[in-house]
């Protein structure tokens, strides 16, 4: 399919996604017991004039679709709103927290890319008891939840050796990194061992496969053999399972930054989702499923690339 | 209030909490934090299982300066503005930014604030003589107009103030002198002003509020005039304070305090056992042993205001006898409870208010107020008759239960054992931490439920503040008890002035709602606050919340 066609089939299917999700988010907060006003008032007892002002002030008596289609409107206006725990510009808070959640989350990524990868391959190449020992790790891995991993990683390295820090962000660039090191790690364990299962998987079939079997005839290397045939051809498989990756990572965070109270984007949502607080967490799901869909189309342009026998836009798009 | 235990909740419905609440699934969200509150007053005399837990007056002074602290809170103050500052997090650091009309002390008394002199020519009645020379962070001072302007906020609907309640009875406020404002109430009111030395009584620049706009409280400065000034603050994980050179009292010791939002009651603890962070109020139950053996600091007890209670919310059903909810009282296993749920730290109490809250009384009024309340002590057999009596065996009830702290599921736990052991069934209704809030705030999420742990914590040292909880209507007041001899003890109790005639009619109010069960009373909670070797100095009691606190903290050697 050509490039354009596929370019704007993907971009009506992703604000068709989009408006979807806020909808739905936006109706499952809209059900959920409690009302913002009574969180706003701490939960006090207020006087009648009290209540109604708020209620006005946030539009909280219109009818859903009214205050849906409001939100909607200011939101492709580029106005996210105000919180209405916070008070104050919705767009602010997001500009506060959110550089935190995207570099934990992006250090996670590299490390489930790096490790991932290499224990995968590793297992697939040399087998025996290397394989064994790898597979068991990431049986390990894979069934640790982040947040056990979270109290784990804090007990052992933060309380008991004292190389890092409990818990918070830090403040420039080296010593955020240092912060998020053990958050990064609580994150990435399950993705690791993952990854490292579909990677391994995924090269004992090419390594399998007749091609593979002529060029070893034909006296090619080894190693290049495992480079350019099995790794490479593997690769497509990898890299499908990136859109699902990054959608863990998002969903985890939450777990992650409260365990270790990094204040970005998870920490928000939990707390604004427990105080009805609608600007908020559909600003902040909205940006969610909008990483996700960007990274899956990232997949979907590096296919092609990586392994011929795809062509752009064959693979069934998950956006 | 309410602390809820919850972390979610606690005043009615803030989160206030408590710590607690280990995430089960994973990819929920989940959250915990909840921190403890306190509540007890006084050594327990007879009767209370106090565990090897003794309550500290003060911490030692500090014996010098230091640069900076950091203080570990469990959740950031969505904002520090005065008007809807009513949440453990937000008071314990507010307490030291902006200061009141009037004060309260580490023991929980009252004293003048800003204002030099409350005085009281008639019943409704009050006139405040400020401070002259008063600075304000922003470089203002502080005259009657700023005090109309910062009180006016309270009451002004558009601003959602979290205090608005306690103005209820307020006619006006005027400036009747440069330094002078005369409140007007509509009738005599006993509680206003003692809710003068809350953040219901701050006086912040009306000259840096209106400047704020909007943004006050969120970013920029508070414009007020405590020891401290609001510094950086990094949003999501810490708020710096700086002393404030322009203080008109006593300088603060530390240069600097920061304060460290860390919602995870493991991770706060391990922040305290690893140095990052000095010391923190609430400390999470579970981690009272593991504090008090590190050799890291001190873990120190104070008198708090908080009582751990069942709150009956459904009448309707078996709870309708009062011979089921005097059965369940006396199956409860207190001493229990406060081992487990309360890490030992507590005392066991058939109060619904603590001994600290009656302070203000005579000792013959102190201890009419406590004796002759129904006995707490365990009787099984008289509680399995009354079940009978009631014809009420085998029957279904429901309690709510959320991982928000162990105050909350281990006291639902221990409401359902006690059912099992007198023939009623007892089912649990488990509640997401973010959602308990809600049944505070919401009749829907109450519905099916008939009684849920609720710990709350008195904003002023009276035991009104919880006693009239039972009044018609009044906010908490699920079941919808409704007696008239009740409500007009408690209109009369707010009009009285006077302390000892006020808890008299007080007492009447307690042994009511006691005899009757209304909820169901369990425990008195103490405060807790941990320090490490580097600093002394801070309160033990609950005046933390509205006593500018952290200026008293500094260097230990």
């Amino acid at each position: 399919m050509s490039f354009t066609r596929f370019a704007v089939r993907r971009l009506a299917e992703m604000a068709a996604t989009l408006l979807c999700a806020s909808f739905v988010v936006f109706g499952a907060m809209y059900l959920a017991p409690g009302s913002p006003a009574s969180f706003l008032l701490s939960g006090r007892s207020a006087s009648p004039e009290a209540l109604a002002a708020i209620n006005a002030q946030y539009h909280l008596d219109d009818p859903f679709l009214v205050r849906y289609l409001r939100w909607l409107g200011d939101m492709l206006q580029g106005d996210f709103g105000r919180s209405i725990t916070y008070r104050t510009d919705v767009s602010r808070l997001l500009a506060d927290r959110l550089p935190t959640t995207l570099l934990l989350v992006l250090m996670a990524l590299l490390v489930v890319v790096a490790v991932g990868l290499v224990l995968g391959r590793v297992a697939a190449v040399r087998g025996g008891a290397t394989d064994s020992a790898v597979l068991v790790t990431t049986t390990f891995a894979v069934g640790t939840p982040s947040f056990v991993a979270a109290v784990l990683l804090q007990a052992l390295f933060a309380v008991k050796l004292g190389w890092f820090p409990s818990g918070g962000a830090g403040e420039g660039f080296l010593d955020q990194v240092w912060h998020l090191t053990l958050p990064a790690i609580a994150l990435a364990l399950y993705l690791i061992g993952m990854l490292a299962r579909v990677t391994r998987s995924a090269m004992l079939e090419a390594l399998d496969s007749e091609h593979v079997t002529v060029a070893r005839s034909r006296g090619v290397p080894e190693r290049q053999v495992i480079r350019r045939h099995v790794f490479r051809n593997s690769l497509g498989t990898v890299l499908t399972t990136g859109g699902l990756i990054v959608s863990t990572l998002l969903v985890c965070t939450i777990l992650v930054e409260t365990a270790f109270s990094i204040g970005g984007i998870g920490q928000l949502l939990e707390l604004s989702t427990s105080t009805k607080d609608f600007p908020t967490v559909q600003a902040i799901s909205l940006i969610i499923v909008a990483l996700f869909m960007i990274v899956n189309l990232i997949v979907d342009l590096l296919l092609p690339l990586v392994d011929p026998r795809i062509t752009l836009g064959s693979r069934r798009s998950s956006a | 209030m309410i602390t809820p235990v919850l972390r979610a909740s606690r005043r009615a419905g803030t989160r206030r909490g408590r710590a607690s609440g280990r995430p089960l699934a994973a990819a929920a969200v989940l959250l915990t934090a909840t921190a403890l509150v306190a509540a007890c007053a006084g050594p327990p005399k007879g009767g209370g299982d106090a565990g090897d837990v003794s309550l500290s007056k003060t911490t030692p002074a500090a014996k010098g300066e230091i640069d900076s602290f950091t203080w570990a809170v469990y959740a950031e103050p969505p904002t520090l503005d005065y008007t809807v500052a009513f949440d453990y997090p937000q008071n314990t650091i507010l307490s030291n930014v902006c200061e009141s009309l009037m004060r309260w002390t580490p023991g929980l008394t009252l004293e003048p604030g800003l204002a030099r002199k409350a005085s009281n020519p008639d019943p409704t009645t009050w006139v405040y003589d400020l401070r002259a020379g008063v600075r304000f962070h922003d470089g203002g001072t502080m005259t009657a107009d700023d005090v109309v302007y910062s009180l006016g906020r309270q009451t002004d609907p558009d601003n959602a103030a979290a205090w608005a309640q306690n103005f209820q009875n307020v006619a006006t406020v005027r400036k009747t002198g440069p330094l002078q404002v005369t409140v007007k109430l509509k009738k005599p009111d006993s509680q206003f002003p003692q809710y003068m030395a809350t953040a219901a009584g701050v006086v912040a620049s009306k000259a840096g509020v209106e400047k704020a706009g909007k943004d006050y409280g969120t970013s920029g400065g508070l414009a007020c005039t405590g020891p401290f000034e609001l510094g950086t603050w990094n949003k999501g994980q810490s708020v710096e304070l700086d002393r404030f050179d322009g203080y008109w009292g006593r300088k603060a010791k530390s240069g600097k305090v920061v304060f460290r939002f860390m919602t995870d009651p493991s991770a706060r603890t391990n922040a305290l056992l690893s140095g990052e962070a000095d010391g923190g109020y609430l400390i999470p139950t579970e981690s009272y042993g593991r504090l008090k053996g590190s050799g890291v600091g001190t873990l120190y007890f104070g008198e708090g205001l908080s009582t751990v209670n069942v709150n009956i919310t459904n009448m309707k059903g078996p709870l309708g006898d009062v011979r089921v909810r005097r059965a369940l009282s006396l199956a409860l296993d207190r001493s229990g409870f406060v081992e487990a749920g309360l890490g030992g730290a507590g005392t066991v109490t058939h109060s619904l208010t603590t001994r600290a809250a009656w302070a203000a009384g005579s000792p013959e009024t102190r201890k009419a107020a406590l004796d002759g309340l129904p006995p707490t002590a365990p009787d099984l057999a008289k509680a399995k008759a009354l079940i009978k009596e009631a014809g009420a065996t085998g029957r279904t009830l429901t309690v709510a239960t959320s991982s928000i702290g162990q105050d909350v599921s281990l006291l639902a736990t221990a409401v359902q054992s006690a059912g099992a052991q007198i023939g009623l069934d007892i089912r649990l209704k488990t509640i997401a931490p973010n959602a308990f809030t809600a049944l505070f705030t919401d009749p829907k999420a109450r519905e099916g439920i008939d009684m849920f742990p609720l710990t709350y914590y008195d904003s002023i040292t009276d035991p009104l503040d919880l006693l009239q909880s039972f009044k018609t209507g009044a906010y908490l007041n699920f079941a919808g008890y409704s007696d008239r001899a009740y409500d007009e003890g408690v209109d009369r109790a707010t009009a009285e002035y006077d302390p000892d005639k006020r808890l008299t009619i007080e007492t009447q109010l307690q042994k009511h709602a006691a005899e009757r069960l209304l909820w169901i009373p369990v425990a008195e909670w103490p405060t807790a606050v941990f320090l490490n070797k580097r600093i002394t100095g801070a309160p033990t009691t609950i005046a933390y919340m509205y006593y500018p606190w952290a200026a008293d903290v500094g260097a230990a050697r």
